[in-house]
């Protein structure tokens, strides 16, 4: 139990926007990172990342100090995502709409691709490439599993806290979602197109 | 073992939680299938792929606009969170404050003269002044409120002066208690007793 967290969430909760601010410098570069994987794009990682903040703030109230801190905000900032990941295939009947968040952005510029990754700037191998849009072609409940066991590094169980799920579906999940990238990998190296 | 049983434990083991003898299990299975092991080492490479990626480059200013899209802060008073925390307190406080604004308000809505009692044939109202005349004799309690009692003559039963004056003259004889309440917490027990009084009548 982090207790530093629990407390500057309780002091946050009293209305202390010093604490607060605290919890976003810890927490921010992490949801950002699970944004990222999880939406593909830098624009609505960012929108993602305010709007999980934002609701973290409105619920201090309901946050309970005996759960890890991380295990809520990770479960706020994953579901945020996931109720993305569904709105973007119901609306994607035309990819040339307008994105509800407006700024002129359509859905083709939201897609992978479709603009400078970050990581363009550092020298990414045509492997992490290829992984990187293989991720972003998991199926939806695979993605958040993946992303929250590979690069948040969390525990099968701490994952099973976040998603309130049970550990043995987790596990078959990480397994299933390993398959799958082994799979697009492979498809990758023989050639075969996506 | 066969590949099929070989497969979760490859899976396993790729999670950390493969066991001692159940690794040792797997390795001698992928010492001898050619399939296996190839399967072994892309799911190996895999995960070590994945791993790898680098991560994004967060905004500077992240932090920043995080914060600005919060709402204004409310300020709570400590006062304000107290009662939120002391429901029953608080209900009990406000209760006791409505009781006493309303005795208080009954105090004082008493300006008037007023007097009580069974048989008050013989007794004189002056102006503010009551008077129980010498001779005559008040068969049962007097209650006098919000004026001057004089007694010159006989009480057969309790005097009871409430925010007012007593004046017992040397021919005044009364038989009962003499009571006087000028403040207003005696005043509420007064009622207290009077009200229970009338129930047991």
């Amino acid at each position: 139990m982090n207790s530093v967290e629990a407390r500057l969430a309780k002091l946050a909760r009293n209305g202390d926007r010093g604490a607060f601010a605290e919890l976003v410098e810890l927490y921010k570069d992490k949801i950002y990172y699970l944004a990222y994987r999880m939406l593909g794009n830098r624009h609505e990682a960012e929108d993602a990342v305010q709007e999980t903040f934002l609701r973290v703030y409105t619920n201090l109230h309901r946050y309970d100090e005996n759960q890890k801190f991380s295990t809520w905000i990770f479960r706020i900032g994953t579901n945020l995502c996931i109720d993305r990941l569904r709105r973007r295939k119901h609306n994607a009947y035309s990819l040339d709409a307008e994105m509800p968040e407006g700024d002129g952005a359509d859905y083709y510029s939201a897609l992978p691709g479709h603009e400078d990754t970050p990581e363009k700037q550092v020298l990414v191998s045509e492997t992490q490439e290829q992984i990187r849009e293989a991720i972003e072609t998991l199926p939806d409940k695979y993605k958040s599993i993946v992303i929250l066991r590979y690069l948040h590094d969390l525990s099968l169980q701490e994952i099973g806290n976040v998603l309130k799920m049970p550990v043995t579906t987790v596990k078959t999940r990480v397994h299933r979602g390993r398959e799958f990238l082994r799979k697009k990998l492979e498809q990758f190296a023989n050639g075969t197109s996506l | 073992m066969n590949c099929k049983e070989a497969l979760p434990l490859m899976h396993e083991y790729l999670d950390g939680d493969l066991t001692g003898p159940e690794a040792l299990r797997l390795k001698e299975h992928l010492l001898q299938c050619t399939a296996c092991r190839a399967l072994f080492q892309q799911l190996e490479h895999t995960d070590a792929i994945v791993r790898s990626l680098p991560s994004p480059a967060v905004p500077d200013d992240l932090t920043q606009r995080i914060m600005a899209g919060l709402p204004p802060a409310r300020r709570r008073s400590a006062w304000s969170e107290w009662v939120r925390h002391h429901p029953a307190v608080s209900v009990a406080v406000v209760f006791a404050l409505v009781m006493l604004g309303s005795f208080m308000s009954m105090w004082n809505e008493d300006h008037e003269l007023m007097v009580k009692g069974n048989d008050l044939q013989d007794v004189i109202i002056q102006g503010d002044t009551v008077i129980v005349p010498k001779g005559h004799t008040v068969k049962g309690n007097l209650v006098v409120q919000r004026g001057k009692l004089e007694v010159e003559g006989d009480v057969a039963g309790n005097l009871t002066v409430i925010d007012g004056s007593l004046n017992l003259a040397s021919t005044a004889h009364i038989s009962g208690q003499v009571t006087q309440v000028d403040q207003a917490v005696s005043w509420v027990w007064y009622k207290i007793n009077e009200f229970f009084s009338n129930l047991s009548k």
